[in-house]
């Protein structure tokens, strides 16, 4: 077989990702989970500079890693597990929940937009930003819809994350917030998954409170943003 | 293992009629999200135990964030763009995320004081 048909094979590109991201979850895990050695933030790159020494096009890389991206879609209709787990806490916490969720999402569109908006941005870019508080695999796909870049929106979702992530403690240890739910909530509505293992890392009930609102800004965010897609 | 199967079946299902919802209706939510809503539904109609699915979703959330490494490749493309908006993106992305942190913690600490101050953990 010639070198060309090899770097073609789905094979190839899938067992490559798995194997860097592999590298760098093991670095991540023994750093104890530090957000800034996340290992998309480091296999993507990797990855991106495997694409062009070897000249493939992304095109390629996008068939063959197709299983990978497929997953995503079961991944999303799973959150509801969390939800339907937290029932009781949601029942007993229906305002707080409800009213922080809404006024977490309209922050999150409105400050994100608005921001970038200011740097004269153009609307492709203002479409991939809007969604960047929801989980990564919604992002994509409320930032494809809006018109938006869903590699971009995946990128500002991870820095978020990762952002989010490294600054909860500090913030709202700042702010005079202790309660652990209002913390794992707050953490898990501005930085999803990423956000929701960091609170995981701190306290169980903070933890379940972040995903919980990784879940419903799912819905919340993505809710929002198509309201407003049909009324522009 | 058959509850597995089953366990996969009802995500790709509730997908499907989240993808089938989306299009036919023109509901405007992602198709993925409306099948959330739908196993939100499913679960509360059907109640039991179902110890395969919630090991089949940890799997899935547990190995997200590989998931969406095909996606963020795609950065590739889109040179140009980040080059000349980079500064912007993080500054917005930045910005919102610490502002949506301390409104969405102040905003639940205060309702729980206003509307739940009995609630235990």
């Amino acid at each position: 077989m010639s070198e060309g048909a090899l770097l073609a094979m789905p094979l190839l590109w899938l067992t490559g990702t798995l194997g860097v991201f592999e590298l760098f979850d093991r670095i991540s895990k023994r750093c104890n989970r530090h957000p800034l050695l996340h290992p998309v933030l480091w296999s993507t790159p990797v990855l991106i500079g495997a694409l062009l020494v070897t000249g493939t096009s992304y095109d390629t890389y996008r068939q063959a890693t197709f299983p990978l991206s497929f997953l995503l879609g079961p991944a999303v209709v799973g959150l509801a597990v969390p939800i339907w787990a937290e029932r009781r806490r949601i029942r007993r916490l229906a305002l707080p929940i409800l009213l922080s969720l809404m006024a977490g999402a309209l922050t999150s569109i409105v400050s994100a937009v608005g921001v970038l908006a200011l740097f004269g941005a153009p609307t492709t870019l203002l479409a991939s930003i809007a969604p960047r508080a929801t989980t990564t695999p919604v992002a994509m796909a409320v930032a494809g819809q809006l018109g938006g870049i869903p590699a971009l929106a995946a990128i500002i979702v991870l820095f978020a994350g990762v952002l989010g992530a490294m600054v909860a403690t500090p913030l709202l240890n700042a702010i005079k917030v202790r309660d652990y739910r209002a913390r794992g909530f707050a953490l898990g509505i501005a930085s999803h998954g990423i956000g929701a293992a960091r609170a995981f890392q701190v306290d169980a009930t903070a933890g379940a409170l972040a995903s919980l609102g990784m879940a419903l800004n799912a819905i919340a965010t993505a809710a929002l943003l198509s309201m407003i897609a049909l009324l522009a | 293992m058959a509850g597995m199967l089953r366990a996969i079946f009802l995500l790709l299902a509730c997908q499907l009629a989240g993808e089938a919802l989306h299009r036919l209706t023109g509901l405007p939510l992602p198709g993925t999200v409306i099948g959330m809503v739908l196993l939100v539904a499913w679960l509360a109609l059907v109640p039991r135990e179902r110890p395969a699915l919630s090991a089949v979703t940890a799997w899935l959330t547990a190995h997200l964030a590989v998931m969406f490494v095909p996606a963020a490749v795609g950065l590739v493309e889109e040179g140009p763009v980040l080059s000349r908006h980079g500064a912007g993106l993080i500054v917005a992305t930045t910005l919102s995320t610490v502002l949506t942190l301390v409104v969405t913690a102040l905003v639940f600490r205060w309702a729980l004081q206003r509307y739940a101050p009995e609630s235990g953990r």
